[in-house]
């Protein structure tokens, strides 16, 4: 394995610029490695405290980053967990949300240059969330929380600085999305009614994973006066139905995310995991009425034409699949809001275990530390 | 379009304006920077059928010119 100092001694590898703050914010700028706000400047010894959390080769790539196919390796992805203002004990998440990203289904590629709004959100689930701190209380999707903020920063820095997602150039979102800033929250195991979504999957409830989707933004369900698991459904069947949406077309995987406290009255009523997405599944239809005539016409009559060639005006467009193609978690803290996120369609979601170097899962991030 | 091209074919892309640095840079992503870009106006989609034929009478001759260069 090469030591970091002689990567170091490659050529290009650091770059020099004044050490003010807002000289090297600047220079970050000007050399298009950035989201737009300041960093913490990624200095050696800052890279190497990074990288004591990581058991691999350095200069090993993880995975390859498009369009660019920038190669992701561990310092690479360090100096961005640096600028995104990462403590180390977060770096291995950052890692694998990577790696998760990086998987086929997740379909980077296309949802890296689209020009819909999607971005990673990144869920994780197990006790390492806890011990690093990402909030999946109140404000879970929001701001304030170091982990939530810097672990979703690193990994769309790395997007930007390893794979070129350049605005105009490699992302060609039309207008965008603010999540693509951050979007990292963990589930509110806690207070949550239900398995969690990694046990859900198949997981050991003591692995800690994260699963990725590429998701639009949250969309708001606020339902203050349902009592009862049908009204609470209703109110999220009713957000789910946008015509807008890319899921209304492809088989992508939306989340609906349930507030603790719309969980506990769906679950209070005696309804499971599977039996909310069978609902929602059945309910969150629109009839193929609701959209324009030429889209009736093109992408249903033509493109879907399997489904809705001869199909009434009153047939359903469903927004998922299959029941389980819903992703259901639970997540926040108190209050009578739930949120809907939809997808780019053409992705599947991917989940990914924390392990160390050996395949064992990793139960504590100390397990990590080198040295 | 990049793999049609190492095998020896003659390949192209149709590319919208806006779309063409995106396009020149993953042809260099591809290994095959040299790969013909025929360029249009943007957009393509959402188009009548009177406007996709516009983009295509604008497309046509770039690719005739394309194969007559490759094939001398």
């Amino acid at each position: 394995m090469s030591t970091l100092s002689s990567m170091l001694e490659a050529p290009g590898a650091l770059l020099e610029c004044d050490d003010d703050p807002e000289a090297v914010y600047e220079f970050l700028c000007a050399k298009g490695l950035s989201d737009g706000l300041p960093v913490i400047p990624p200095t050696p010894e800052r890279v190497e405290r990074m990288l004591a959390y990581c058991d691999r080769d350095f200069d090993k790539p993880v995975a390859q980053i498009p369009p660019r196919f920038g190669a992701a390796t561990p310092i690479r992805i360090a100096s961005n967990a640096v600028m995104a203002g990462c403590k180390p004990e977060y770096f291995p998440l950052v890692m694998l949300a990577i790696e998760a990203l990086a998987e086929e289904p997740y379909n980077l590629y296309g949802t890296q240059a689209t020009t819909h709004p999607c971005t990673p959100m990144l869920i994780f689930n197990g006790p390492i969330a806890n011990e690093v701190g990402i909030n999946a209380g109140q404000n879970a999707m929001g701001n304030y929380f170091r982990a939530n903020a810097a672990i979703g920063r690193a990994v769309r820095l790395a997007l930007v600085n390893i794979g070129a997602a350049i605005p105009g150039i490699g992302d060609m979102a039309t207008a965008g999305t603010p999540a693509k800033f951050t979007f990292c929250v963990a589930e509110n195991e806690a207070a949550s009614p239900w398995d969690p979504l990694h046990v859900e999957l198949g997981f050991p409830k003591e692995a800690s994973t994260v699963t990725v989707i590429a998701a639009e933004g949250p969309h708001n369900i606020n339902d203050h006066e349902s009592i009862t698991a049908e009204g609470i459904l209703m109110m999220a069947a009713g957000t789910m139905t946008i015509t807008g949406s890319n899921n209304a077309y492809y088989v992508g995987q939306p989340c609906v995310a349930f507030g603790p406290e719309h969980a506990q009255t769906i679950a209070g009523d005696g309804l499971s995991k599977a039996d909310v997405k069978k609902w929602l599944f059945e309910r969150a239809t629109l009839p193929m009425s609701r959209f324009s005539k030429e889209g009736i016409e093109r992408r249903f009559r033509r493109k879907l034409s399997d489904q809705y060639a001869s199909a009434p005006l009153d047939a359903p467009v469903r927004m998922v699949a299959t029941p389980e193609d819903l992703i259901v978690i639970v997540t926040g803290g108190a209050g009578k809001h739930s949120a809907y996120i939809p997808t780019f369609g053409n992705t599947r979601a991917v989940t990914r275990a924390l392990k160390r170097c050996d395949g064992e899962l990793v139960k504590s991030i100390a397990e990590l530390k080198r040295g | 379009m990049a793999q049609l091209t190492k095998r020896g074919l003659i390949a192209a892309v149709v590319c919208s304006d806006t779309f063409m640095k995106l396009g020149s840079a993953q042809a260099k992503v591809f290994g095959v920077p040299d790969l013909p870009l025929l360029k249009i106006q943007h957009p393509l989609g959402g188009l009548n059928m009177d406007k996709v034929r516009e983009r295509a009478a604008v497309a046509l001759p770039q690719l005739l010119t394309l194969l007559k260069e490759q094939q001398s």
